[in-house]
């Protein structure tokens, strides 16, 4: 299944600035496992230790808190837009 | 009277608003936290609609670079050195004479900010940076009172309601906060005036349409990218979590006494001294002694002076600004030497 991942600002360095990028996988944890494979630095931003998923960002899939579904188990679909998202600090 | 009539005749014709609605933003209080880009803003559209009671907090003063997006703000400003919340009251009494509005040159931490949202119907979030942030939501969710969480840095923006006990907080969705350096900041990833623009205008919005009990009021998380045109509405549970502390009633940034000594101005090559107590500096006094040692100048709402290479804003509460460093013994120890803790 492939994906379409918003990156936000805080992840782009990783992604050469990109900030959508193509991504594969049956559930978001398949899919962010996906994305660290191909931006291997995004590892350390997005994780506290090896497994847990760092708590300053939340993970919507086609808008949708992925907390209102079944979390990292939440399936995708063929073309699904991830948004992953941390929290703004300008003002 | 006729003038206020006059003045509200267009935003009472809208049927969201009304006669009824008009009312209630003329008997409403809010405060706005921060007044930067976002503050502007704000502050402009909710005076501008007949808020009764706006107080604008700041602890800031006005640099060149702030007016490429605080529309408050004017050369005048800088060159007489007028701290924001000031400058921000001068120039919005002039558009509107009949309302309260209420510039507190102070900041915000865990001994001030209960007593800054006193009496407020709704907290409208203008600030810089995270821990501030996460203050607020927790005096917020003690006192009952609603804030409006915006934030706008490069050419992106995010804003949500949090209404205490009906809506998530800011800590159901982010529980912790990300280490400082983490997160770009606008004085390192820049911004585009429109991102805030944007930002502060739905705050408002928000703001106006919660103090005319509307019933549409927005339970999303909305996020914008002005250089894109993208406009996205992230869809987030519809209750507070039974896991978040600071909705269990425990607030630990109010706990933590976040903001005690000193704090480092995040990307701004700058550190913040608050001294515990209410400090009352003489400026002249001040003036005469650091005039043998550097240079100074002032007026009755800062005290500027540069030496050892760093140049510290000092107010009449005691609190200073010092420029030059992030490093926060360093700016306590200047702190220490010239002004005396």
């Amino acid at each position: 299944m492939s994906v379409k991942v918003q990156i936000p600002l805080p992840l782009r360095g990783p992604t050469g600035g990109l900030s959508e990028v193509e991504a594969r996988g049956s559930n978001i944890r398949e899919v962010i496992d996906d994305l660290v494979a191909s931006y291997p630095d995004i590892r350390e931003r997005l994780f506290m230790g090896d497994e847990e998923l760092n708590r300053f960002v939340s993970i919507f899939v086609q808008g949708q808190d992925v907390r209102l579904l079944e979390g990292l188990e939440t399936t995708v679909k063929e073309g699904d837009l991830i948004t992953i998202l941390p929290l703004a600090a300008g003002g | 009277m006729q003038a206020n009539t006059d003045r509200y005749s267009r935003q009472i014709i809208f049927p969201g608003i009304g006669k009824a609605g008009q009312a209630k933003l003329g008997k409403s209080t809010v405060v706005i936290i921060g007044c930067g880009a976002l503050g502007t803003v704000a502050a402009a559209c909710l005076a501008r609609a007949g808020i009764g009671r706006l107080r604008i907090v700041d602890r800031d003063f006005i640099e060149y670079h702030n007016l490429q997006r605080q529309i408050l703000f004017d050369e005048d400003d800088v060159r007489n050195q007028i701290p924001k919340a000031v400058a921000a009251e001068r120039h919005l009494r002039k558009a509107n004479s009949s309302i309260e509005i209420e510039g507190i040159v102070a900041d915000v931490n865990y001994r001030s900010i209960e007593r800054l949202i006193a009496g407020a119907d709704v907290i409208l979030d203008g600030v810089d940076n995270l821990e501030t942030r996460y203050l607020i939501n927790d005096a917020s969710l003690k006192h009952g009172i609603p804030w409006i969480y915006g934030a706008a840095v490069s050419s992106d923006g995010m804003t949500m309601n949090i209404i205490p006990g009906k809506t998530p907080c800011i800590r159901c969705l982010f529980p912790h906060m990300p280490a400082s350096g983490r997160i770009p900041t606008c004085d390192t990833a820049g911004v585009v005036s429109s991102a805030p623009f944007v930002i502060g205008a739905l705050q408002s919005v928000e703001a106006m349409k919660m103090l005319v009990g509307a019933e549409d009021v927005s339970r999303d998380l909305i996020t914008i990218d002005v250089w894109t045109g993208a406009f996205q509405h992230l869809q987030i549970s519809d209750a507070p979590s039974p896991d978040c502390p600071a909705c269990q009633g425990k607030y630990e940034f109010l706990a933590a006494r976040f903001g005690a000594r000193t704090t480092s101005l995040c990307g701004q090559n700058a550190v913040q001294v608050v001294v515990p107590g209410d400090a009352e500096l003489s400026f002249e006094e001040l003036a005469r002694r650091f005039q043998e040692i550097g240079q100074v100048s002032y007026n009755e709402f800062m005290l500027r002076f540069a030496v050892d290479g760093y140049e510290t804003v000092l107010f009449p509460d005691g609190r200073a600004i010092v420029k030059g460093t992030n490093d926060e013994s360093v700016a306590k120890g200047l702190y220490a030497k010239y002004v005396g803790m």
